[in-house]
């Protein structure tokens, strides 16, 4: 099949981009930004889709024009397209249309309303560059462009401190990731004297000895893909960065651009492999990402929090997934989590939109018969995300868990395995516990909540939403009074999309393994596994490892959610015991182990010491050092604009008089 | 094709060179019309005509005449211009006296 | 010898201020005759250690003194005169003179084109420009306006003039300061045929010379003619469009381009003083 409508998916959101752009410039042009944004990306799925069979293997290389060609080096925009590429085209495009189509009614009434659109087409562009990207260099600008977008979004509302320091902070969090990232690159370059991907990976296939400066890469390249994933340690600005608009978070910060470092990973597999420490480490860091974001997560307010530590959770399996070997489960659970995870920021978003701003879990209770469609969605949502049995998210978490278990129990079993897998069964456990602590606490019990804050389509947005915990009950119900409106059903266009988000939330995991679809796409990528072990299916309890395994996490799953009805639901009053009794540990996960205090007084309070000291020392000794330098010439110009008679004569005085002591001088000297 | 200067000869020629440019200089410098101030001017270039031309002799070399060539084509689209400017500042102030322009100082 | 330069130079230094114009009593004669002595005894010492070979014919070097002393004075006059139109005329006799300096120096071409362009072309321009510049009331003043009548600073323009003169000459009159050029050394035609080829390529007719060199027998009088009796024109013709072809048009484009300026300079209207007002809406 011809490939050469690929080139245009990023192009067209560039070219919304600039249309929504043009938009900002009159209020009349505002509302045509979302048509324009959402019809280039939907535009973008659909030549993505036409060509969902029509890849060959091993992919494609689809030029378009020359970028970068110096000497022996050449980084041009070129697409490659292989069956990965094709699922990330899917995700960013289908999610990406979705998100884009609630966000239009979202946003209503916002006044950066096609400026936001404006950013999304940036960030489609950035992305859909990013997964079709021929060669590393193009890739890291796709990289960059979505970390870029990623700050704009973030620091939507910038006359709000909070989402301008959380902004901030995902920008030079992800620097250092990216450090890494670019150095990466160039250790490429160097070893294997091309930066395209394809000539990469058949370079690294064909590496024997591994050097040391081999074995380096894949680290380097993890620490980008640390950064971009908010895996530990740097995964600390995901949750600020809940400070955007909730479409953001839906796109953006969980369904597609922080899955970014797991395509990375799973895109330069053969390069990972080169060493035998890459794998386990990256598997390591994605287990204990997983369990320690979901141990927060158990004792946030914040409803997007809670979901923002869900994400890096869940981002935590999809590296425990590649680092096990298992490209085709973390892929997998990419392809599911972006249904779920985006349906439940959503939702989330619907509430939020309902109650004015307001995200405490404390002061919202019973909302079901307010909001029917948007309760039964985000159940939906939550079922997902626990890994209900027969939901998308319980068959791909089940699928990692399985190929970690395997590497486990089998022949050549790695006790390190073992013990990762059962942190994930932990993790699920503990997923299914606080999903829907969110869910029973929002939606069951009785009715009783409060509203926040915000007008709708304020214009204004110069509030710290979102921290509850501060606002005085009495001052809250003043400002109910004022607002003459109440929690109410989000109308049908808006949900429309998120019905499609749940169908997929509950179909896609079944339809993507039962059909093969997703085993058969990742194997013919460049993120395919060679030399496989699956033919040695190891065994637990006496059953074939998967069976077994599936039977595990569904019972876990069950439990967490029964666990949560009870203490969330029926007796509430018994989960305030049980935190009273256990008030140092809650009070530790609540304020997410101090991980920001402890970076702040390590990291940030040292550098900005040294900054002060260093700006003190501009001011005072450079600044001044400056100044005198320029106060020479002016002095001498005092003196010297005497000279300056204006008389021509005397000038022609001054050049004869300057020839003739020349003279005198060569004359002399010389002689 | 002559014979060549003797460097005695040639010391005369530049004499009166030198001294048909200094006559020019101390004009430029004293007088105050700008007429006779670009007049000057020329005499310098006299001056440095006739040091080309004997050291053209004495080199043998055709190139110093050449450039004598090229400084006449200086010397009049020098004149032109500056004669154009002189009756334009003439033609503003009713004078030629090279000191009505002196305000232009620093 | 020198000190006889630098003696000179002082004297017709002096010479020269006073015959500056200034306001009250002018000395010009006695400044006139101070020079014309400083000039006379100055050549007379020179002329002391003259061989009699000095690459000119005897009449050429006569030629020289008198030209010399013609350009000498009337560039005095130019410098000295209270009047422009006096000082232009004086200015053509320079030019007259320092021509026939050229013809001493067999540079027939450069005294032409100096007559035609200098003293037909140019100087006509400068009379022209002094005739529009001259006040209306004063073509039957008696004398001409203040700044014409007053030199100024005379004394510090003269010292400085003559300190670079004296530096000039000193050079000029350094046997060591002029190195004489040994590639440029004449040659004589005969030498050129004889084939003395190592110091050929430098040369203006190098090529034809060569050509002439490797068929000493075989030589047409109608090859060897033009050699024998390239003339003074022929020669600058030959070295400007071999030479300098890009020197050639860029001066074919400065002229043109000071022609349009003069144009542009010279069609700009000026409020006058004593213009009636309605000229003023016509500014351009």
């Amino acid at each position: 099949m011809n490939l050469d409508l690929i080139k245009f998916i990023p192009w067209l959101p560039a070219l919304a981009a600039v249309l929504c752009g043009l938009c900002c410039t009159k209020k009349a042009l505002r509302c045509l930004a979302a048509p324009i944004c959402i019809l280039s990306i939907a535009s973008g799925f659909v030549i993505a889709f036409l060509h969902r069979g029509g890849v060959p293997p091993g992919g494609a290389v689809v030029p378009f024009f020359e970028w970068i060609n110096i000497g022996g080096f050449s980084a041009n925009f070129s697409y490659f397209i292989d069956p990965l590429t094709l699922i990330m085209l899917f995700v960013v495009c289908g999610i990406g249309t979705l998100v884009a189509w609630y966000a239009a009614f979202y946003m209503k009434g916002d006044k950066g309303y096609a400026r936001f659109f404006t950013f999304v087409s940036l960030f489609i562009f950035a992305m859909t560059n990013l997964v079709m990207a021929d060669n590393l260099v193009l890739l890291y600008l796709g990289w960059e462009g979505v970390g870029l977008c990623s700050y704009l979004l973030i620091g939507y509302y910038y006359n709000k401190p909070s989402a301008v320091a959380a902004a901030k902070k995902a920008f030079i969090v992800n620097r250092i990731g990216d450090l890494g990232f670019a150095l990466g690159i160039f250790l490429v370059y160097q070893t294997f004297g091309t930066v395209s991907l394809r000539e990469a990976i058949i370079a690294a296939e064909h590496v024997s000895e591994p050097s040391t400066a081999v074995t380096l890469i894949p680290f380097l390249l993890m620490l980008g893909a640390f950064g971009k994933s908010a895996q530990l340690p740097l995964y600390v600005w995901l949750p600020d960065a809940m400070e955007g608009p909730t479409p953001v978070s839906a796109l953006i910060h969980a369904a597609t651009m922080v899955t970014a470092g797991v395509y990375m990973i799973a895109r330069l597999l053969p390069i990972f492999v080169l060493s035998p420490y890459a794998l386990p480490v990256v598997a390591v860091v994605g287990g204990l990402t997983a369990v320690f974001a979901a141990t927060i997560a158990l004792c946030q307010y914040d409803i997007k929090r809670i979901y923002a530590y869900s994400t890096i959770s869940q981002l935590g399996y999809m590296f425990l997934g590649v680092g096990a070997l298992s490209t085709v489960g973390g892929v997998f659970h990419l392809f599911t989590h972006a249904f779920f995870k985006a349906l439940l920021f959503l939702t989330a978003g619907s509430v939020m939109h309902a109650l004015a701003g307001q995200l405490d879990l404390r002061k919202m209770s019973g909302l079901r018969t307010k909001m029917p469609v948007t309760c039964w969605l985000m159940f939906v949502g939550c079922l997902a995300l626990a890994g209900f049995p027969l939901t998308a998210g319980f068959f791909s978490k089940d699928m990692i868990l399985a190929a970690v278990m395997e590497k486990g129990l089998g022949e050549h079993g790695q006790p390190l395995f073992l013990a990762l897998g059962i942190l994930g069964l932990f993790t699920a456990f503990l997923t299914a516990f606080y999903t829907f602590r969110l869910w029973f606490r929002v939606f069951m019990g009785p009715e009783q909540y409060e509203m926040g804050e915000e007008h709708h389509g304020a214009e204004e947005h110069g509030h710290d939403h979102g921290h509850g915990e501060d606002a005085k009950p009495q001052a809250a119900s003043d400002i109910k009074v004022e607002h003459h409106h109440d929690a109410h059903e989000m109308p049908l266009l808006m949900n429309l999309p998120l019905i499609v988000l749940a169908a997929g939330a509950i179909a896609a995991g079944y339809w993507a393994e039962h059909s093969g679809w997703i085993e058969s796409m990742v194997e013919s990528s460049t993120a395919a596994v060679h030399g496989g072990e699956s033919a040695h299916a190891a065994e637990l309890f006496g059953y074939h490892l998967h069976t077994a395994m599936m039977v595990i996490s569904s019972a876990i799953s069950i439990l967490g959610i029964a666990l949560a009805a009870y203490f969330h639901w029926l007796n509430r009053p018994a989960a305030d015991a049980a935190a009273r009794q256990y008030k140092s540990i809650v009070t530790l996960l609540n304020n997410k182990y101090y991980v920001d205090e402890i970076n702040d007084a390590a990291i940030v309070t040292p550098l900005r010491t040294k900054g002060e000291i260093f700006f003190a020392i501009d001011r005072l000794i450079i600044d001044a050092l400056v100044t005198l330098v320029g106060l020479v010439p002016r002095a001498l110009g005092i003196g010297a604009r005497r000279l300056q008679t204006g008389a021509l004569q005397g000038y022609g005085l001054g050049m004869a008089c300057g020839a003739a002591v020349l003279l005198l001088l060569v004359l002399f000297v010389a002689n | 094709m002559t014979d060549p200067l003797h460097s005695l000869t040639l010391a005369h020629y530049l004499f009166t060179g030198a001294v048909l440019f200094v006559l020019g200089v101390i004009g430029f410098i004293s007088r105050r019309n700008l007429i006779i101030m670009f007049l000057c001017t020329e005499m310098m270039f006299q001056g440095v005509a006739v040091t080309l031309v004997a050291f053209s002799r004495y080199h043998q070399n055709d190139t110093g005449q050449t450039f004598v060539i090229f400084l006449l084509t200086i010397a009049a689209a020098e004149a032109a211009l500056a004669l154009g400017l002189v009756v334009l500042l003439f033609r503003r102030r009713r004078t030629l006296d090279a000191q009505a322009w002196g305000e232009m100082k620093g | 010898m020198t000190y006889a330069l630098y003696i000179a130079s002082v004297v017709g230094a002096a010479a020269l201020l006073l015959m500056m114009p200034r306001p009250g009593y002018n000395p010009r004669f006695l400044g006139g005759l101070l020079g014309a002595a400083t000039l006379g005894g100055l050549w007379l010492y020179l002329s002391r250690e003259m061989p009699y070979e000095t690459g000119l014919a005897r009449s050429a070097m006569a030629c020289y003194y008198i030209f010399s002393a013609i350009a000498i004075g009337s560039a005095v006059r130019v410098i000295t005169h209270t009047r422009p139109v006096y000082s232009a005329l004086w200015f053509v006799m320079v030019v007259l003179a320092s021509s026939g300096l050229f013809l001493t120096l067999n540079a027939e071409f450069m005294a032409f084109a100096m007559v035609i362009i200098y003293g037909g072309a140019i100087l006509v321009t400068y009379v022209f420009v002094i005739m529009l510049a001259a006040q209306a009331g004063d073509a039957d003043a008696a004398d001409s306006p203040e700044y014409d009548r007053v030199a100024r600073e005379p004394l510090m323009a003269v010292a400085v003039g003559f300190l670079l003169l004296a530096a000039l000459l000193s050079v000029a009159f350094n046997p060591n300061a002029i190195v004489p050029n040994p590639a440029a050394r004449g040659l004589t035609d005969e030498q050129i045929i004889s084939g003395d080829g190592a110091i050929l390529p430098n040369r203006l007719d190098a090529a034809l010379a060569g050509k002439l060199a490797g068929s000493a027998n075989g030589i047409s009088t109608e090859e060897l003619a033009p050699t024998r009796q390239l003339h003074n024109v022929e020669r600058v013709g030959l070295d400007l469009f071999r030479n300098h072809p890009l020197g050639l048009e860029l001066a074919g484009v400065i002229l043109l381009v000071s022609l349009v300026g003069a144009v542009v300079i010279a069609r700009k209207r000026v409020d006058e003083p004593g213009d009636p007002p309605a000229s003023t809406t016509g500014n351009a």
